[in-house]
């Protein structure tokens, strides 16, 4: 178990600059999750952190030393590959010890190990099988069972559900965090899917081309969204967003329908602003409601998703509440004024 | 595994239907739309075969009548001394034909996945030329450099090692392996072009796997590129082999098979036997025993090489 500190990280391929100078400090135990739209550096961070690329500058430090230099094997981390990386011609067994038969430890011991891991992830009965006769999900696993038979400092997983099916996304989306609860041991998870890193995350770092755009607990992402891009992200369907301006006490957009602000942040008036709400912060009805006309409405058995406009923009809301409007009639919703964001058009910053 | 035969044996009428595609019943008139091809299969493939095998059970010159010997052509072949020495010589050729190939391939398919070379496709075609090349032009271009006055020696001279020069292939030391040499520089190409193919395929997370894994470059390898390369390397070998047993043109075009019978081949033996000497039989003999044991030892190749599951 280790810490993992990133001190301005730096990495470019002849004049295309991937990482731009990234800081990130992951404490012991904790579980990091690295989340971002695709291309935007992920994969290069964490195989930066592997050592499986060079670093162009900056500092990787694992513990306290640095790794710039350190060749892969040396890191003591173990890394689960998005498409499992399994030896085709092992068997479960072999796959999972060959880090130790590669340090010479005793065949007593490894298989001591490998028992172990097969025993925690429920693969005890296919340790003699080839990854070709696994399940998907199966295979996940083989490959989780490969870094825990390591007992690594550092786990580092590059999207390893991407290939899996829905429900099975969810199903080992939940064993890996027990996994981490199991082993106490520091993780760093790269996921596309914001809602992985909500679930899972102790620490969410949300990266936008090459530069971190938010780092901390989930809700705080998801609560006090930096700026606009961060707000954009995290939450599912996201966030609605108005332009428009504060006037005479409320918030006026540019279409004219004025919503509810709790309060005023000082100097907001005047300039031209963004408003933000996330669709589960809509109520239906209520006095100072705002007419919206309806789209589409979508039941989803214990949630009713709306799609609408609202003066002349878009806008979803989600609510436990049945609706029966139809397309083109108007419904009157009210923004939850303690849960709006404000955001400065001009820079995109929360104010 | 078990259950699978026994769903088949269940019986439920399906297993039968992928036979019979139209769900129509079979009819003879099937038979027809295939027999164009069969007959030029049996003309030119089968029929010279079967009449192989007949001559080689007779004596016969060509030109008289053949008269049965039974099994005396066989014993020839494996009890004449010369014999023994050609496929001997077979056999050698083997390991120039298709063991150095594959094992020159693989050393360097094995330092490519570890350094990135450049300009790839131009080494690759580069290396592939001897395949395209007429062996008759290939054989002819060794022969000029292994002159007695060709580069070979004109180099070791250069250099001070005059006293090693010599005919290379008039040699009885040197003729044998001269010959197998350019089988290794026509066929090391053909395993390159194919290993490069099959190393392309193996997913390179396998190879930072094994990297993470502590593996080094002999045991990334083991581990990684040659069990990925197993069905090139199976192929390669069938092709080299088979080629190495059948080698004619080389000889034919460098030594004649000569000094003395050290660089007859088999299938030299048998147009001499066929064309020249005028001992059909004997020839014919030799063809089923060479037929034999390329399939032989392709199979054994095939077999071993294919993966478990
Ligand atoms: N060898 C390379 N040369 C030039 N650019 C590269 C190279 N490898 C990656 N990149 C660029 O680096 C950027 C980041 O790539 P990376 O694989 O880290 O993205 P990612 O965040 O993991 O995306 P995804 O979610 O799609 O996996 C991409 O824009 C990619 O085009
Ligand atoms: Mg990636």
């Amino acid at each position: 178990m280790a810490s993992v500190e990133i001190r301005n990280l730096r990495k470019s391929y002849a004049t295309t600059h991937v990482i731009k100078d990234v800081s990130i400090d992951v404490d012991d135990g904790q579980f990091v999750v690295l989340v971002g739209p695709s291309g935007c550096g992920k994969s290069t961070l964490l195989r930066m952190i592997a050592g499986l690329e060079t670093i162009s500058g900056g500092e990787v430090q694992i513990d306290g030393a640095v790794m710039n230099a350190v060749p892969p094997k040396e890191r003591d981390i173990a890394m689960v590959f998005q498409n499992y990386a399994l030896y085709p011609h092992m068997t479960v067994a072999e796959n999972m010890g060959f880090s130790l038969k590669l340090k010479k430890v005793s065949k007593a011991e490894i298989r001591a190990k490998v028992e172990r891991a097969a025993d925690i992830l429920s693969l005890s009965h296919l340790l003699d099988r080839r990854p070709k006769q696994l399940s998907g999900g199966q295979r996940q696993r083989v490959a989780m069972g490969r870094a825990i038979v390591r007992d690594p400092k550092v786990f580092l997983f590059d999207e390893p559900l991407s290939n899996l099916d829905a429900k099975l996304r969810v199903q080992m989306r939940t064993e890996i965090k027990a996994l981490h609860q199991r082993l106490g041991s520091t993780m760093v998870y790269v996921t596309h899917d914001q809602i992985e890193a909500l679930t899972m995350a102790d620490k969410i770092v949300l990266m936008n081309d090459g530069r971190v755009e938010q780092m901390g607990p989930p809700l705080e992402l998801y609560d006090r969204p930096a700026n606009l891009f961060v707000a954009s992200f995290i939450g599912s369907p996201s966030m609605n967003f108005f332009d428009g301006t504060i006037e005479n006490g409320a918030f006026r957009t540019t279409s004219g329908v004025v919503l509810p602000l709790a309060q005023i942040p000082s100097g907001a008036e005047g300039r031209p602003l963004v408003y933000g709400i996330r669709p589960e912060h809509l109520q239906l009805g209520g006095a100072g409601g705002v007419a919206v006309e309806v789209a589409v409405i979508e039941p989803a058995g214990s949630e009713t998703q709306l799609y609408g406009k609202l003066g002349t923009d878009d806008l979803v809301g989600v609510f436990r509440e049945r609706l029966s409007a139809r397309p083109g009639e108007s419904v009157t919703v009210t923004p939850s004024s303690e849960q709006v964001h404000l955001f400065d058009k001009a820079t995109g910053n929360r104010l | 595994m078990t259950e699978v035969p026994s769903r088949n044996a269940g019986g439920h009428g399906q297993a039968e239907k992928p036979v019979r595609l139209s769900g129509e019943p079979f009819a003879w008139r099937h038979l027809l739309y295939l027999a164009p091809g069969l007959a030029l299969y049996a003309l030119f493939c089968l029929w010279p075969v079967i009449q192989t095998i007949q001559f080689s059970f007779h004596r016969w010159d060509g030109i008289t009548d053949a008269r049965w010997v039974g099994l005396r052509n066989y014993i020839q072949v494996f009890t004449s001394a010369q014999t023994l020495t050609v496929f001997g010589n077979g056999l050698i050729m083997i390991i120039f034909y298709a063991v150095l190939p594959v094992l020159i391939g693989l050393l360097i398919v094995a330092i490519m996945t570890r350094i990135r070379i450049r300009l790839l496709s131009v080494f690759r075609t580069v290396l592939f030329l001897p395949q395209i090349l007429a062996t008759v032009v290939v054989a002819v271009a060794w022969r000029w450099i292994y002159a007695y006055d060709g580069p070979i020696n004109a180099l070791l001279s250069a250099v001070g090692l005059g006293s090693l020069s010599r005919a290379w292939l008039g040699d009885f030391d040197t003729a044998l392996i001269s010959v197998g040499l350019i089988g290794t520089w026509i066929n090391f190409g053909l395993c390159m072009v194919l290993f490069i193919g099959g190393a392309q395929k193996i997913d390179t997370q396998l190879y930072e796997a094994a990297r993470l894994d502590g593996a080094g470059p002999f045991q990334e390898f083991m581990a990684v590129t040659l069990p990925g390369l197993r069905g090139e390397i199976s192929i390669a070998l069938v092709l080299t082999v088979t080629n190495a047993l059948r080698n004619f043109d080389i000889v034919w075009n460098t030594t004649s098979g000569g000094p003395g019978t050290s660089t007859l081949v088999p299938s030299y033996l048998i147009y001499e036997g066929a064309f020249i000497t005028r001992n059909v039989g004997f020839a014919a003999a030799a063809s089923v025993v060479l037929t034999v044991l390329i399939l032989v030892l392709t199979g054994v190749i095939t077999r071993l090489m294919r993966s478990e599951d």
